[in-house]
């Protein structure tokens, strides 16, 4: 793998292969609304939203 | 690069942005706003790196520095600590899909340090951090909604 041979034989700081995040995008885009569903994600992080406990 | 003590040093986090092959239509807009935050204080980028993976799995890593036209990205390029090992380029592009292009980007979150600096003081300390993904968000409020549903 070509890198800059700086970076060949330093230690790393990202300990373990990264699994891949679920696509943000992709959880607020299907549906037949998502405009209405990212409302809605808005809705929930906006302060005053009741905590269950 | 400025150097920062220890107990100033904001959380150091990374972001890797992946582009499946043929949906990449940059526009420089990506830029501006990196350069946007960097200017703003809100994060110091570390290192950035684009990232090849070809259909074989192959990795090639490029710099800043190998690209033609940086653009306003270029007052960036000059203050990057290469903080990533040839190793970790390694790590990272596991999470890419053969025949994409990636950009990984390593940066301080400034806007944490104060807080943060202020927390040791106190003689707090870290002990966990994360996100909470969008789809666990709309799964908590799904939930929420079902139990209204049935409590009706």
């Amino acid at each position: 793998m070509p890198v800059r041979a700086s970076r060949v034989g330093r230690r790393g700081v990202v300990r373990a292969p990264v699994a891949k995040a679920a696509v943000v995008t992709a959880a607020v885009t299907p549906g037949p609304s998502p405009v209405a569903k990212a409302a809605v994600v808005g809705a929930a992080v906006t302060p005053g939203r009741r905590r269950r406990i | 690069m400025t150097h920062t003590s220890l107990d100033e040093l904001g959380p150091v986090d990374y972001l890797i942005v992946e582009f499946p092959a043929g949906s990449t239509t940059f526009t420089g807009e990506m830029a501006t706003e990196l350069v946007a935050l960097s200017k703003a204080g809100t994060i110091r980028v570390i290192d950035l790196l684009i990232l090849v993976k070809d259909d074989d799995g192959s990795i090639e890593a490029m710099e800043l520095a190998d690209l033609d036209d940086l653009g306003e990205i270029q007052v960036l390029e000059a203050e990057l600590a290469e903080l990533l090992a040839e190793e970790d380029v390694t790590h990272l592009a596991a999470a890419m899909d053969p025949g994409s292009t990636a950009g990984v980007i390593i940066y301080e979150n400034l806007w944490a340090a104060p807080f943060a600096s202020a927390a040791r003081r106190a003689g707090g300390q870290l002990i966990a951090n994360g996100r909470i993904p969008i789809q666990a968000i709309l799964a908590a409020i799904e939930a929420d909604l079902e139990l209204e549903t049935v409590g009706d």
